[in-house]
């Protein structure tokens, strides 16, 4: 082995945070998503009691953002927002809920011009932004539907053609799971990261106990950035990408996986070889007795695949995956493949060029080359200096 | 020194491992030995050589950035890019925040700003002009710095930008310094959250005093004279530094 796996961990901790969502941008986020809240909770809507509240779901909740690439360019932030009305489910119905916030939003001069036509089932606000990044933020209507009193289940709508239904969903719940998943290296890193953000940008923290939480990222949530950006290198062909795994079961089985690693390269690791190993179920073959034991990805009698929610076991991530002849389960597994490949036994990798190659294609050559210096081998230095290719020189100057 | 500081220096001298000498001082770290390189540039021709080079990292660093010095006497007097006291003059201060902070480490500020100004002098000794041209000195340098970084119009907007810095640090809603008439964040928003992100009190006062410098000599020979809002602003300034 030539790479020192502990410079490697840092390389991709670096990479994963610059594919993150900054700091100053995440602030902005909080921002439009908190005016557009304050916005629906004024409005006046017939039938409702209570507040209304507004909560963000998804990556953007989960401290798993990846800036997306469409078409092999870097593309808008994708942050999903639930929009749970006060009204009681049976007295409503999933179109009224719909339109009531879309009605609402089109009411505000600015949101009317940032919203798109009406989606499956949410709202799109699309904010292009001055330096060039902007975001969607997807604002997903819905209404509780709570079977008990700590029940977090709400139902959401769905459009199809022109009739509406409900679906049932647990964004909240499926975060307070995750952060039970994360807990430990979340204690372990909190401190240390606060400080390092602070740090970095006192222009929007005036002390480490103004960073928000949301902006500390464990190696599991490291891990699962690089991971979502391998597939979204992996699958950026039109013709792939129906099939691309998506990142609600890439986020839930690493997060069932993780097992407290304390740097990114072994949390990946783990994962990784975890997820590599169930690879004969496409087969239909018995998988490692510890890991079918755990039932996170299973075949149904009738063949068919299964990864439930794990706050709603009803649910079934992977309901699609027979479809095509299997074709979503093939394209998990052999992104699994290029995965363990690419990211995890690349380190055994002897050839500096072709590391430099291999990682660039798998994760995007801009941020890969920005940061390769990190995980130059030392021992290829003893014979030869260490090679630079200048970029953006400064200017030299004297100060007199 | 810092754990940070201590993995850092590991970092720098596991690449670079000609700088070997380690010295501990009260303010600052001094690690010093040859360094090597071999380096390139878009559309230049590779350079490899090496400098006796030695780095001296403030405890404070990254509030102050290391300082370099080259210390064989390789690099002649007759190179206008070496201060006073005989440091290596990477770059205009703010500029030179900038670039640290896109890799802020040692080994960053080593490969990213020590091995260019090596490479730039190698380059200028053979061909006689600067690859990544050059800083005008001093003070108009930094003024230079501003306008052509901003595309400002004058020395004064450029006072104007500095005077904002200082007494706003970045506020997008604001009127844009630059005069435009455009609300910051539709203008030199980026641009000056940039400079505010890489500029400490210090700096940033020190740029400040160095632009009114130049415009109060222009003011003292007629060129132009004060708008009365920024006047005001600066006799502000100029009060609260005083104290």
């Amino acid at each position: 082995m030539t790479i020192d796996v502990r410079k490697y961990s840092r390389f991709l901790e670096q990479l994963a945070s610059e594919i993150d969502i900054p700091p100053g941008k995440y602030q902005d986020a909080v921002d439009r998503y908190k005016s557009v809240g304050a916005w629906l909770e004024d409005g006046e809507y017939p039938g409702c009691s209570g507040e209304l509240s507004i909560y963000p779901q998804g990556s953007f909740r989960l401290g798993t953002v990846v800036r997306p690439i469409r078409d092999g360019l870097e593309e808008s932030y994708d942050i999903d927002l639930v929009c749970e009305m006060p009204l009681r489910k049976e007295r409503t119905d999933p179109q009224s809920v719909k339109s009531i916030v879309g009605d609402r939003l089109r009411e505000h001069g600015t949101y009317r011009k940032l919203l798109d036509a009406e989606g499956r089932r949410c709202w799109t606000l699309e904010y292009a932004e001055q330096d060039g990044i902007g975001f969607h933020l997807d604002i997903l209507p819905g209404v509780s539907d709570a079977h008990g009193f700590l029940d977090t289940s709400i139902a959401i709508t769905n459009k199809k053609d022109s009739t509406y239904s409900w679906s049932a969903s647990n964004p909240r719940g499926y975060g307070i799971w995750f952060d039970g998943k994360n807990a430990a290296a979340f204690a372990q890193a909190v401190f240390e990261q606060k400080e390092a953000i602070q740090r970095r940008a006192p222009y929007i923290y005036e002390s480490i106990d103004n960073v928000p939480d949301q902006l500390v990222r464990t190696p599991l949530q490291r891990a699962i950035q690089i991971m979502k950006r391998h597939r979204d290198f992996r699958f950026n062909h039109h013709a792939r990408l129906d099939y691309a795994p998506i990142s609600i079961i890439i986020t839930t089985l690493s997060a069932h996986l993780y097992g407290n690693e304390t740097h990114i390269y072994s949390a990946l690791c783990g994962i990784v070889g975890k997820l590599h190993a169930h690879a004969a179920l496409v087969e239909g073959k018995a998988i490692d007795r510890s890991l079918s034991s755990m039932g996170l990805i299973q075949r149904t009698p009738d063949g068919k695949w299964y990864i439930g929610n794990p706050v709603n076991p009803a649910e079934n991530f992977a309901d699609r995956w027979h479809e095509d002849n299997h074709a979503r389960a093939r394209a998990f597994f052999s992104w699994v493949g290029a995965l363990q490949e690419d990211v995890v036994n690349i380190v055994s990798t002897t050839d500096l060029r072709l590391l430099k190659e291999h990682l660039s294609g798998a994760l995007g050559a801009a941020v890969v080359s920005k940061n390769f210096d990190l995980i130059v081998p030392t021992e290829t230095v003893i014979d030869s200096p260490p090679r630079i290719h200048i970029m953006g020189a400064a200017k030299p100057w004297r100060a007199r | 020194m810092t754990e940070e500081m201590k993995r850092q220096l590991a970092e720098l001298t596991g690449i670079h491992q000609g700088l070997s000498n380690l010295a501990e001082l009260d303010h600052e770290t001094v690690l010093s030995g040859t360094l090597p390189f071999e380096a390139s540039a878009d559309g230049l021709e590779p350079i490899t050589d090496k400098f006796e080079i030695e780095l001296g990292i403030p405890h404070v660093c990254p509030d102050r950035l290391p300082r370099a010095r080259e210390t064989a006497g390789r690099i002649e007097r007759i190179y206008p890019h070496i201060n006073g006291d005989g440091t290596l003059c990477l770059a205009v201060p703010v500029e030179q925040r900038r670039i640290f902070f896109e890799q802020p480490s040692l080994i960053g500020f080593v490969n990213r700003l020590v091995i260019p100004y090596l490479y730039g002098y190698c380059y200028w000794k053979q061909h006689g002009w600067h690859p990544f041209d050059e800083q005008q000195h001093g003070q108009e340098g930094i003024v230079q710095h501003y306008i052509d970084t901003l595309h400002l119009a004058d020395e004064l907007a450029a006072l104007a930008v500095v005077c904002f810095l200082l007494e706003h640090g970045y506020r997008g809603h604001h009127a844009c310094p630059c005069g435009s008439g455009l609300k910051v964040r539709k203008c030199h928003g980026p641009a000056l959250r940039d400079l505010h992100r890489h500029h400490t009190p210090q700096t940033v006062r020190h740029d400040f005093l160095s632009v009114f410098a130049i415009c109060f000599s222009k003011f003292q020979a007629s060129q132009f004279s004060f708008p009365t809002p920024l006047r005001d602003q600066v006799l502000r300034i100029l009060g609260r530094i005083k104290k």
